[in-house]
């Protein structure tokens, strides 16, 4: 759905990204993980036309999308969720969800919204409140709730785990697969949270400075010892196999 | 690399540096004024881009090396203008048994003083120079005491808060000298005793030089002091003020140094600028002329770099001549419609702002980045440690 | 009412829509709007030359203002504003270049001004505007209804901004641009919109102050410094702050005018301009955040719900 290559990107005349190429095949969940200043936000931001694209190609559905103005990728159907500053802080959670529903019309926006609070029933308590005020869980929850308000084919999900405390970071992770599962949307994540990532993703990218060096099967990045402790900081094998199953059991009993 | 080659290299660089077609723009537009108005225009073009390139490179210290968005340039000019219009005619007069209290800047008194002060100034060189000196270091304490005290309530601001306060105390000062009369004579000018009086109707042959020297001793104190330890601090604050802090800058005083030094050469601006047209009117004292064209002089030359603002304190003065001397040759058609072509000066200052903000961000002239020690230097040290290793 | 209460409430009207003008562009825009100077200054003509040249009261001309004005911020923003933000441009770059068109807008005033007096023998140079108004409960009529007016256009603003589809967006573009560009609002639009507002606004306060003052070409140069200290005592962070600071300057000015004169003598009008700027020092020195840094503001901006301009403005990388 989305092809990514020969990317060279950065900001002003500082560059990222070397020559990357990567591939995101729809329905599915691609997981991008590196280590700390690897451009996995780059990528992203290349991607939505926020970093500064030297060279390479930038394919969705076969157009490309290098020059398109940020807000038009909305309209063609990309969410992208940032890692800072994915909610508007001043506006109310219904206006949040207003506000990311921008480019549909009024009805379909009080619908999506509707089925919003549905999904995320947290959401419906604070409907009114500022979303300021909203703990960070509830608020990387309103940010998820708010890329799907565009009706999204492919969501852009940036470290949705940063400074959560573990046990809220587990229920993002378990709502993002859940989306991939129930809601059949294609997902491009990067995430610090490497190891429970790769858990629940399908295909895996390691990017190190700028360059891939790993990409296959996320599961199968997990039995490399070597790359997982070098620039993952994951040192015990998990179990085979079963991780993505348990997830979306544990997804449908907690709704 | 042999020296030759190096001068020859560096005599191509200059004759291919913006800098030389500049100066070759206006030495073609000063002969053509010349040759088409005479001396006299080319004699008052000459005393202005001297005032006025003091004015800028003080301008220049402060927002170009600094990073002060300091809107309010007119302050410490005026401090200097005022200071020079209302102390040394008095400490003349008191010399010479004058009244030298509130009623000298009285306008039916200060009208006969002056004529009797500038009598005794032509009597001796000696007095006339020791007088121009006295106007100069006057002006210069006045404008660096202004410029001090702006700095006590400015340290506390930031960026725009900072300009605008700036600019408030400025224009408040102008108010200040308008409303108080002792200072200088409030809405009635002041007359300022003349140390050139002694050269009779030779005066502007002998201001020109005099300015220029004074400017061209600033320019080069200016530039030993950017390079001078004191130079990169202040361009450090304007780099990044958080990282110069971390550094160990102490933010408040490299502050406070550049505007004090800063207000200080400004006034010394403003004195000469007000010994030349030989009267002080505080009206006249505006944002306008002392604030706003110094930094379009300051955008046009280069931010940064003090041989551009030279030049482009040179070019805009003649550009603004040629608009008073050719108003009625060349805007006929706004006369004919009963409009002052006069108030083309605006447009024009306005013009230079935002072409050179849109299509020259770094001015004619752009500033060098030296490194603070060079490449070959570099190298030169670290293959020295690694021989003695 | 005393006269110089009268005077003060239109005079403050007006400071207040100017400071309001800069405090909205600041936040949308990062932009320190100089050109505010000369666009109050046309608001002001504007309506001068419909009273002068077609009659009527100067009321009638004030939406002609807003039009002018607004057209004079399409302009800027078009000409000057949208590619320096495009260029990502610093914010005192940003406010030089409004000081530059401001400069070729004056002298665009002055000739018009020019013009005005040898076609039409008119004497645009000092101008009381006062004498068109009528009376209204033995006082000004514009004492009661530039007030209401400046009131009315606070709520419209009000509504706008929390009611309608695009004044929210506003808030969001202006809170969290790069989040509201993924969302699919076009900020170009929204910084138009911004410039729009604004530049009426100014006009229109440009068109209030000339009721108190003395209409002149550089009537707006004279006062900018009090509707920026205005907008600083606001705090620059929302749109209310901006519009009850220039309130307060302004009527400062004219009550404390009024006060000192009568204990020190006349010669206290000469500095004026003096008590709005201690003033502004004052609450700066105090609270360095403006008006809005007061703990009792911001209760009343809660309360008033939701705020224009957000926490954070910064865009992850």
């Amino acid at each position: 759905m989305l092809t990514v290559r020969k990317l060279n990107a950065g900001y002003g005349k500082l560059q990222v990204l070397y020559d990357l190429s990567i591939e995101v095949p729809a329905k599915g969940l691609t997981v991008v993980v590196g280590p700390n200043g690897a451009g996995k936000t780059t990528l992203l931001c290349s991607i939505m036309n926020i970093a500064k694209v030297f060279s390479g190609e930038i394919l969705f559905e076969g157009n490309s999308l290098i020059g398109e103005l940020t807000h038009n990728l909305a309209q063609k159907g990309i969410a992208y969720v940032p890692q800072m500053g994915n909610v508007f802080a001043g506006l109310s959670v219904m206006d949040n969800l207003h506000m990311a529903g921008y480019m549909l019309s009024k009805a379909e926006a009080d619908a999506k919204a509707e089925q919003m609070t549905e999904i995320f029933p947290v959401l419906k308590k604070f409907i009114h409140r500022s979303a300021g005020t909203l703990s960070g869980g509830e608020r990387r929850m309103l940010a998820i709730a708010m890329g799907l308000m565009k009706n999204p084919k492919l969501m852009l999900l940036d470290e949705l785990s940063t400074d959560l405390a573990p046990i809220i970071a587990e229920r993002v992770m378990m709502e993002v697969a859940r989306m991939r599962d129930e809601l059949g949307i294609t997902i491009l994540m990067v995430e610090q949270m490497a190891k429970r990532a790769l858990e629940i993703g399908d295909t895996a990218y390691l990017l190190v400075s700028g360059q891939v060096k790993y990409s296959g099967q996320a599961n199968s990045l997990l039995h490399e010892p070597e790359l997982c402790s070098m620039y993952l900081g994951i040192k015990q094998l998990p179990g085979q196999g079963e991780t993505k199953l348990s997830v979306a059991e544990e997804g449908s009993e907690g709704n | 690399m042999s020296t030759h080659g190096h001068f020859a290299e560096k005599f191509k660089d200059i004759l291919l540096g913006r800098a030389f077609h500049m100066s070759l723009i206006i030495f073609v537009l000063l002969a053509f004024l010349y040759f088409s108005g005479g001396t006299s225009i080319i004699l008052s073009i000459l005393i202005q881009v001297a005032v006025f390139s003091i004015i800028t490179m003080s301008l220049n210290l402060e927002a170009g090396y600094t990073g002060i968005p300091q809107f309010g340039r007119v302050a410490a000019v005026i401090a200097g203008a005022f200071a020079v219009g209302a102390i040394p005619g008095r400490i003349m007069a008191f010399f010479m048994s004058l009244p030298y209290g509130a009623e000298y800047a009285s306008d039916t008194v200060n009208v006969k003083l002056v004529p009797q002060i500038n009598a005794v100034l032509a009597g001796s060189w000696l007095l006339s120079l020791g007088f121009l000196l006295m106007c100069i270091v006057i002006a210069g304490a006045a404008g660096a005491l202004v410029g001090w005290l702006i700095s006590r309530p400015a340290i506390r601001l930031k960026e725009a808060y900072l300009g605008i306060s700036m600019l408030a105390i400025g224009d408040f000062l102008m108010w200040v000298g308008h409303n108080w009369n002792i200072i200088v004579g409030g809405s009635v000018p002041v007359y300022v005793p003349d140390p050139f009086r002694i050269f009779g109707a030779a005066r502007f042959n002998v201001i020109v030089p005099a300015f220029f020297l004074i400017a061209i001793i600033i320019f080069i104190y200016l530039n030993r002091l950017v390079k001078s330890p004191l130079g990169r601090n202040f361009r450090m604050l304007r780099d990044n003020e958080l990282s110069a802090s971390a550094a160990g800058l102490d933010i408040v005083k490299v502050r406070t140094q550049s505007l004090v030094i800063g207000a200080c050469i400004a006034a010394i601006g403003g004195g000469l600028y007000v010994i030349y047209t030989g009267s002080v009117a505080a009206i006249g004292m505006t944002r306008l002329t002392f604030t706003f064209w110094p930094w379009a002089y300051m955008m046009l030359g280069a931010i940064g770099s003090n041989v551009g603002v030279f030049l482009g304190v040179f070019l805009l003065t003649i550009l603004r001549t040629m608009i008073i001397i050719y108003r009625s040759q060349w805007f006929g058609f706004l006369q004919a419609a009963g409009i002052d072509p006069l108030w083309l000066e605006y447009t024009l200052l306005g013009a230079v702002i935002i072409i050179v903000i849109l299509f020259l961000p770094y001015g004619l002239v752009p500033e060098k980045v030296r490194p603070m020690l060079p490449a070959n230097r570099v190298k030169k040290v670290i293959s020295q440690k690694q021989m003695q290793t | 009412m005393p006269p110089w209460m009268s005077s003060g409430l239109i005079y403050a009207s007006g400071l207040a829509l100017t400071a309001g003008s800069i405090t909205l562009l600041y936040i949308a825009t990062r932009t320190f709007n100089f050109a505010v100077a000369s666009m109050a200054t046309i608001g002001f003509y504007t309506v001068y030359t419909g009273v002068a040249l077609y009659g009527g009261l100067p009321y009638q001309y004030f939406p002609l203002a807003l039009l002018v004005g607004a057209i004079t911020g399409v302009i800027c923003y078009y000409g000057l504003n949208r590619p320096l933000l495009r260029r990502q441009a610093a914010e005192i770059t940003l406010m030089m270049s409004t000081l530059g068109y401001d400069l070729v807008l004056l002298s665009l005033i002055q000739m018009y001004a020019d013009f005005l007096t040898n076609t039409y023998k008119l004497f645009p140079r000092r101008v009381t505007m006062s004498l068109y108004d009528f009376e209204l409960f033995g006082d000004r009529a514009a004492a009661f209804i530039l007030p209401v007016i400046a009131i009315g256009i606070l709520m419209i603003l009000h509504i706008f901004l929390t009611k309608t589809k695009f004044g929210v967006a506003m808030r969001a573009t202006i809170e969290n641009p790069v989040l509201a560009g993924a969302s699919g609002i076009n900020s170009d639009r929204v910084y138009l919109v911004s410039w729009i507002i604004s530049g009426g606004m100014a006009a229109l306060g440009g068109a209030f102050m000339a009721m108190a003052m003395t209409g002149t070409p550089v009537m707006g140069m004279y006062t900018i410094p009090l509707m920026f200290a205005g907008a600083i005592l606001g705090g620059l962070g929302s749109i209310y702050g901006g519009i009850l600071g220039g309130f307060v300057i302004g009527l400062t000015e004219y009550a404390g005018v009024f006060l000192l004169s009568q204990k020190f003598g006349a010669w206290v009008l000469g500095y004026r301009m003096g008590i709005p700027l201690f003033i502004m020092a004052a609450t700066l020195l105090i609270f360095p955040r403006g008006l809005s840094g007061i703990p009792l503001f911001k209760i009343l901006k809660s309360l008033a719900g939701g705020s224009l301009g957000g926490e954070k403005r910064g865009v992850s990388a």
